[in-house]
Order: C-alpha cells, then sequence, then structure tokens
C-alpha cells in the first residue's frame, strides 16, 4: 500500500474541500451589534461541555435512591479530577442558562425573529426550555436533602393545574411523593429523552441559521439601504469562527475557574423521612417564579391564586415562543417588543433579587 | 361503689339541668363533651352527689381524691378500660406531700383535679393535657411559682423560673425533646416529695448512670456523705442546672472544685492535671474543627475528618464524664486517644488543603496557558488579511 498524506486520503472520500469552500464564501455582517452573534454559539459549546462532561460522570454515576448520593460522592472524592469534571458540569449548566437568556434577549432586542427566521426563533425558544429542563431534572440526580425537597416542592406545582395536575404531578414523580421512582425517571429525562431531543433541535436551528444567515439589526437594515457600501461583513472562516473560537476559550478559562474555585457542594443524603431543612429553594433560574408564586395571594378574583401565577407564567412562556406571530413589523411594534421584553427581564431581575435577599442570613 | 354508667338521656339531663342552673355549670358541661370519663360513658353523678332535682354538689376537696381511687384504684374495673392502666396513684398520694397534708385536712394541698382538670380530663399522653410534659412545668408552676401562695408553706417559689433556666428545659422546650426531665422526672407525680439529700444521687442517675457509676466508686461518695452533702447537687445545684464546662474544673475562683480545695497539696494538683488534659483536647477539636470548615467551605471533601472528629468528641464526652471518677489516669488515658484522633482529624483537613493548594496551581497554570492560547489567536485574528467588504447576501 503506498503512502499518502492523510489530507490527500480525506479529501478522496469526503467533501471537505467543498465545506471549507462554502465556509471562506460565506459571509457574516460585521457591525456595531455584532459581538451578541457570539452568545448562540458559546451556548452551543456549553452544551458540548455538558455532553462531554455528562457522558463522564455516567461512569460512575448509579440512578437509585440507595446508591446516587454515595455515587457522587465516590466521584468528587475518589475519582481522578472526579471533583473537576462534576464541578465543571455544574457550573456549565449555570452558564449555559445566563448565556441562552443572553442570547434569547439580545435576538429579542435585535428583532431577529422576523420573518423569514420564525422557526429559527421558535426553535431557540423551546431550546431554551430544554435547557431549564436538563436543569431541572438534574438537580434532584445528587439526591441530597436540598434537591430533595425543592424538586418535591417543584413538581407540586404541576398539581395546580386543573383536572390533569395530579396526573402531570404523578408521571413526573413516578409516584405519589418524590422517591427512588422519580429520580430514575428523572435521570431518563437527563440522560437520554431530553439529549436526544434537544441534539435533533440543535441540528435544525443550525441549519435554519445556516439557511438564512445572519439577521440584520432595523437600523442597520436602513443603514445598508442608504448606504450599500458601508456595510461592512467578513468571512465566516477563518474570521468569525476565530472569534467564535476566542469567545469559547475565554468561556472556559471562566469555567475552570469557577469549578475550582467555587466547587459544587453534595450537602447530605436525602431523607425522605426528615423535616424540610430550612432555605430550600430552586436554582437561580427558576427563582423568579418561586418568588412569584410565594407573592401570589391564596385567592385571585375567585380563582386559586397559585393556578392563576402558573397560568400568567404558562401564558408568558407561550408569548415568548409564538412571538414572531404577533409582533407586527412597524417601528412601533418594534419598539413594543423591545419596552415588553425589557419589562419581562427587569421583572425576572427584581423577583430574583427580591428571593436572593429573603434567603440571605 | 359510686360509679355509675346511665344512660346518654340521663347525661343530656344532668347538662340541660346544669345549663339552667348556672352559667359556671355550663362550662364544665362543655368542657365535660370532651373529657375522657364522659368518653367512658360517665356521668356528672359518678362524681357529684345529688342536691336535688337537677343540682349537683362539688366534692369537698378532701374527698376528691378518695373520690377518683374508687375507679383508678380499682385494677379490675379499670382493666376494662386499659389492660395496662395503673392503678397505685391513690397509694401514692397518700405518701406524697401534697397527700400527707390532705390527710391532715389542709385541703390548700394539691389533689387530683389540681393537676389533671376537674370537667375537661384528657389522657396524660395527649398534647393538652395540663400533666402532658410540655405542659407540667407551667401546672406545678401554678402554685409552685406563686411567692404568696408558697410563703404560707414556708417554701421557695424560685424552683420553676429556676428550672426554666437549666438545660434540662432547654432540651425540652427549645429541642422539643419529650425525654428531657421536667418536675415530675425527680419528684415523682403522684408521690411527689423531694428528694433528700441521700436519695439525690438516686434520682439523677435514672439518666446520668455512668456518672453515678464513678461518683460511688469514688472516694469522694464517703467525703460527701460525712459531710451531709447532697452528691450532684454540689457542683450542679438542682433546679437551675446550668450546662457544664471545663471552667468548672479548677481552683480559679467560680470553679465548682474551688469551693472546697485550692492549688495546694495533692489534691490541686490533681485538679490542675485534669483541667490541663481537657483544655488540651478541647483545643484540639476546636483546632481540627476550625481546619476542616475551611477545607469544607473551599469545597473539598473531608468527610474522613468529619468522621474522625466525632470520635474525638466522644472522646471528650466521656473524659468530662470521667471528672466524676475523680481519677487523673483513667481521664488522661481517655483524653489522649480523643487528642490523637483530633490530631488525624487535622491531618485531613491538611492533606485537603494541600490538594487545594495543588488545584489552585493547576488553575493558575491552566489560566496562564488558555491566557497565552487567546494572547495567539487575538493576534492571529488582528493579522487576518483584510476582509473584502461587501452587503450580506
Amino acid at each position: 500500500m503506498t503512502r499518502m498524506p492523510l489530507r490527500s486520503w480525506l479529501e478522496e472520500r469526503l467533501p471537505l474541500a467543498d465545506v471549507v469552500a462554502t465556509l471562506r464564501h460565506k459571509r457574516v455582517p460585521h457591525h456595531r451589534y455584532s459581538v451578541w452573534y457570539y452568545f448562540g454559539g458559546v451556548t452551543l459549546f456549553l452544551f458540548g461541555i455538558q455532553v462531554g462532561t455528562g457522558a463522564l460522570l455516567l461512569l460512575y454515576y448509579r440512578p437509585s435512591a440507595a446508591e446516587a448520593y454515595e455515587s457522587v460522592q465516590f466521584i468528587v472524592t475518589r475519582v481522578p479530577f472526579g471533583w473537576l469534571v462534576r464541578s465543571i458540569h455544574a457550573w456549565s449548566a449555570n452558564l449555559m442558562v445566563a448565556s441562552g437568556f443572553a442570547h434569547l434577549f439580545s435576538v429579542l432586542f435585535l428583532h431577529a425573529y422576523r420573518r423569514p427566521r420564525e422557526l429559527t426563533w421558535m426553535s431557540g425558544v423551546v431550546l431554551l426550555f430544554l435547557t431549564l429542563a436538563f436543569g431541572f431534572t438534574g438537580y434532584l440526580l445528587p439526591w441530597n436533602d436540598v434537591s430533595f425537597f425543592a424538586t418535591r416542592v417543584g413538581t407540586d406545582i404541576a398539581a395546580t393545574v386543573p383536572f390533569i395536575g395530579r396526573g402531570i404531578v404523578r408521571f413526573l414523580r413516578g409516584g405519589d411523593d418524590v422517591s427512588g421512582a422519580t429520580l430514575t425517571r428523572l435521570f431518563g429525562f437527563h440522560v437520554a429523552i431530553l439529549p436526544s431531543i434537544a441534539t435533533a433541535l440543535v441540528g435544525f436551528h443550525l441549519f435554519l441559521v445556516q439557511r438564512h444567515g445572519m439577521s440584520l439589526p432595523p437600523s442597520v437594515e436602513r443603514q445598508a439601504a442608504g448606504d450599500p457600501a458601508a456595510m461592512r461583513s467578513i468571512p465566516f472562516l477563518p474570521h468569525f469562527l476565530l472569534r467564535d473560537l476566542f469567545a469559547w476559550t475565554a468561556m472556559l478559562a471562566v469555567l475552570a475557574g469557577l469549578a475550582t474555585a467555587f466547587p459544587t457542594e453534595l450537602g447530605t443524603k436525602a431523607d425522605p423521612f426528615a423535616p424540610a431543612p430550612a432555605g430550600i429553594r430552586p436554582e437561580w433560574y427558576f427563582l423568579w417564579a418561586f418568588e412569584v408564586l410565594k407573592h401570589v395571594p391564596a385567592n385571585v378574583a375567585g380563582l386559586n391564586g397559585e393556578l392563576v401565577a402558573v397560568a400568567a407564567i404558562a401564558a408568558g412562556a407561550a408569548g415568548a415562543l409564538l412571538l414572531p406571530f404577533f409582533a407586527g413589523q412597524t417601528a412601533r411594534a418594534r419598539r413594543g417588543v423591545v419596552w415588553a421584553g425589557l419589562a419581562a427581564f427587569v421583572f425576572m431581575c427584581v423577583m430574583t433579587g427580591l428571593a436572593l435577599m429573603a434567603a440571605a442570613p | 361503689m359510686r360509679r355509675r354508667h346511665c344512660a346518654a338521656a340521663v347525661l343530656f339531663a344532668c347538662l340541660a339541668a346544669d345549663a339552667q342552673a348556672q352559667s359556671a355549670g355550663v362550662s364544665a358541661a362543655d368542657a365535660f363533651r370532651n373529657d375522657v370519663h364522659a368518653a367512658a360513658g360517665l356521668t356528672c353523678a359518678a362524681c357529684h352527689p345529688s342536691g336535688g332535682p337537677g343540682t349537683y354538689q362539688a366534692p369537698p376537696r378532701t374527698a376528691i381524691a378518695p373520690l377518683c381511687a374508687t375507679c383508678h384504684g380499682d385494677a379490675a374495673y379499670m382493666r376494662r378500660f386499659d389492660p395496662q392502666v395503673r392503678v397505685d396513684q391513690h397509694l401514692q398520694y397518700q405518701t406524697s406531700a401534697h397527700g400527707r397534708r390532705m390527710a391532715m385536712g389542709d385541703d390548700r394541698a394539691a389533689t387530683c383535679t389540681d393537676c389533671h382538670g376537674a370537667h375537661g380530663v384528657t389522657r396524660v399522653a395527649d398534647a393538652r393535657s395540663p400533666v402532658a410534659p410540655l405542659n407540667v412545668t407551667t401546672t406545678c408552676a401554678r402554685c409552685h411559682g406563686d411567692p404568696v401562695r408558697m410563703a404560707a408553706f414556708g417554701h421557695d417559689a424560685a424552683p420553676p423560673a429556676d428550672w426554666a433556666a437549666s438545660v434540662h428545659a432547654a432540651a425540652l422546650l427549645k429541642r422539643g425533646d419529650t425525654s428531657a426531665p421536667t418536675c415530675m422526672a425527680c419528684h415523682g407525680s403522684h408521690g411527689a416529695t423531694p428528694p433528700g439529700v441521700t436519695a439525690v444521687a438516686n434520682v439523677c442517675a435514672q439518666c446520668h448512670v455512668r456518672e453515678a457509676e464513678l461518683f460511688r466508686a469514688s472516694p469522694k461518695k464517703d467525703i460527701f456523705e460525712a459531710l451531709g452533702q447532697a452528691e450532684c447537687l454540689a457542683c450542679h445545684s438542682n433546679h437551675r442546672i446550668e450546662p457544664p464546662g471545663d471552667a468548672w474544673v479548677g481552683v480559679q475562683e467560680g470553679a465548682a472544685c474551688a469551693q472546697c480545695h485550692d492549688a495546694s497539696g495533692d489534691s490541686g494538683k490533681a485538679i490542675l492535671g485534669i483541667r490541663g488534659e481537657l483544655d488540651r483536647l478541647s483545643a484540639a477539636v476546636s483546632e481540627a474543627d476550625a481546619l476542616l470548615t475551611r477545607a469544607e467551605r473551599a469545597g473539598m471533601p473531608i468527610d474522613e475528618g468529619r468522621l474522625l472528629l466525632q470520635e474525638a468528641r466522644e472522646h471528650q464526652v466521656q473524659s468530662r464524664v470521667l471528672v466524676h471518677g475523680f481519677a487523673f489516669a483513667s481521664l488522661a488515658k481517655t483524653a489522649a486517644e480523643g487528642q490523637t484522633a483530633a490530631r488525624r482529624a487535622h491531618d485531613v483537613g491538611d492533606a485537603a488543603m494541600e490538594e487545594l493548594d495543588v488545584r489552585r496551581r493547576g488553575l493558575a497554570v491552566a489560566t496562564l496557558l488558555v491566557l497565552a492560547f487567546l494572547a495567539a489567536l487575538w493576534m492571529k485574528i488582528r493579522r487576518l488579511p483584510p476582509a473584502a467588504d461587501n452587503p450580506p447576501a
């Protein structure tokens, strides 16, 4: 067999040259808001980190009430660099949610949801919901007391839904209360069902981004219409990709620093028969909803207050998902979207702040 | 026998007549509806002699205990309601300070209804009962915490307040430990009498078994007996039993030992030796705990250290118990074992902190490498050939 360079060998079998040529040909708009384009890539990078570290954790994790806590304890104390892998997994999850929200709000404020990118927006919103679902299902897996009782509180919220609420709760828990069955069930969601859906949806989202290209904000669009020569763009390869790589590397440095300086604590093993410890609260990205449920009166206009709050949050989520279909195309309508987005953002920040202040010693 | 069962109609007639007769009777009738005796089928007439149609007389206070005993002293009768129920209450009551006074005709002394209530009597196990663990000290304090009432008997009214400041009260009221001793645990309930000087150690020994064994085997027992000194009370007091501390062992002012000893002689040396061992163990436990807490807050796993520290703390408890044996050698041995466990816990903490340093150094190196890569990347981006600008498609 004659020796041939690897590149030639690959090119003979794969259309690498075509792919590289396409990427060199593909151009990305370059303007004063371009920095927001990178949050999508950062979120995708963190998703990759989650898949990698999650796979490593799977080598030792055991999804049963009897062994889950001990297996995580084994990972962080006995497995070489297990503490780092677990800590990176936990921190990366938090950063992924933050990056996902930053991506969503930047797309909203830059009006990138407009025709023909409605499906790109909707798949992105569903991906953010899936990210939150990853957070919720992964929270219980260490089987510590805080996660146990927070999951009990979290799943209880579904019971407020009329008619099917109790059924939803039973489906989520695998029984009437949080138990080993809940752990096994949420583990299945966390490592099989959600990743399958998310991977498919990420592929669809990226395909749409490739299909429609990066959106131009309306102000830049107007500028480009007036002076096409002033509109700048850069090639995807290498200019944009290297900048993406820069953002990913910086994120990796932040992640390593957080994981080392603030390793995720394991807490104490869950005891279903013990009273709930003080300070039970969900992850930070659910705090705003937790705070809303805390403040809503027991009775609102003759209806169960908690049900009203859950319905309002669900309506907000549905509104976010379907935004491209009812947001108008006029400048006035776009200003309305910006104000509504800002109001939602400020509301969530204030509620999260209140919850954190209430939890502060 | 005066016990009487009657039909429900009779009970309703009693209650109705009572309601018409007097307003005070209405509350008694209401209370009786939830009374354990009503649930057992007894009526007003079982305890109250009739004073004419629709009226009932209260029995004289001196007659209440014998009246209750007609049922509660009859094992054959009481077995019908509870096969394991005790029936010696009246016998015990007759030996109590309350019962003896009552027998002499002094009806100011407490009788059954003063503690259990008259018309709303509930089982002792019922949390609403005035003699349930959480309520009984308040019930006793109604009389024994009243200076005017106690002055008539020449008694001090301080014990209830003293108990409320004790470790026993803290265990019961703050930690909710219903096995913590209340008035009854030391004085008895139906046979309530203050334990004498010679008996008080037996009372404390009901719970503090090991301390009592050590004390009884020590030379101090004979000395205390000769002095007429109540054993446990000499250092711990009686009602206001405060949390003991290592500082109690010593010859300085305020120390328990200093009541009888000074620094001179063999006893002074032994006291200082015991105190030294306790202090060394306490310092070792505190240092190890502080180090493990620091490591834990830094996210380091230190479970093994916590187990060792627990072992050290158990030795610390044992050492403090051994003080009651007044023997230096056995205490020093246990304290030394505790110090060894504390040192090993400290070693675990040291190892965790060293591991933390390794992690931080590793992070520093990794961060430098990442920063170097970022710098190289930035330079590469800056040196890229200018993109031929054209409007996006």
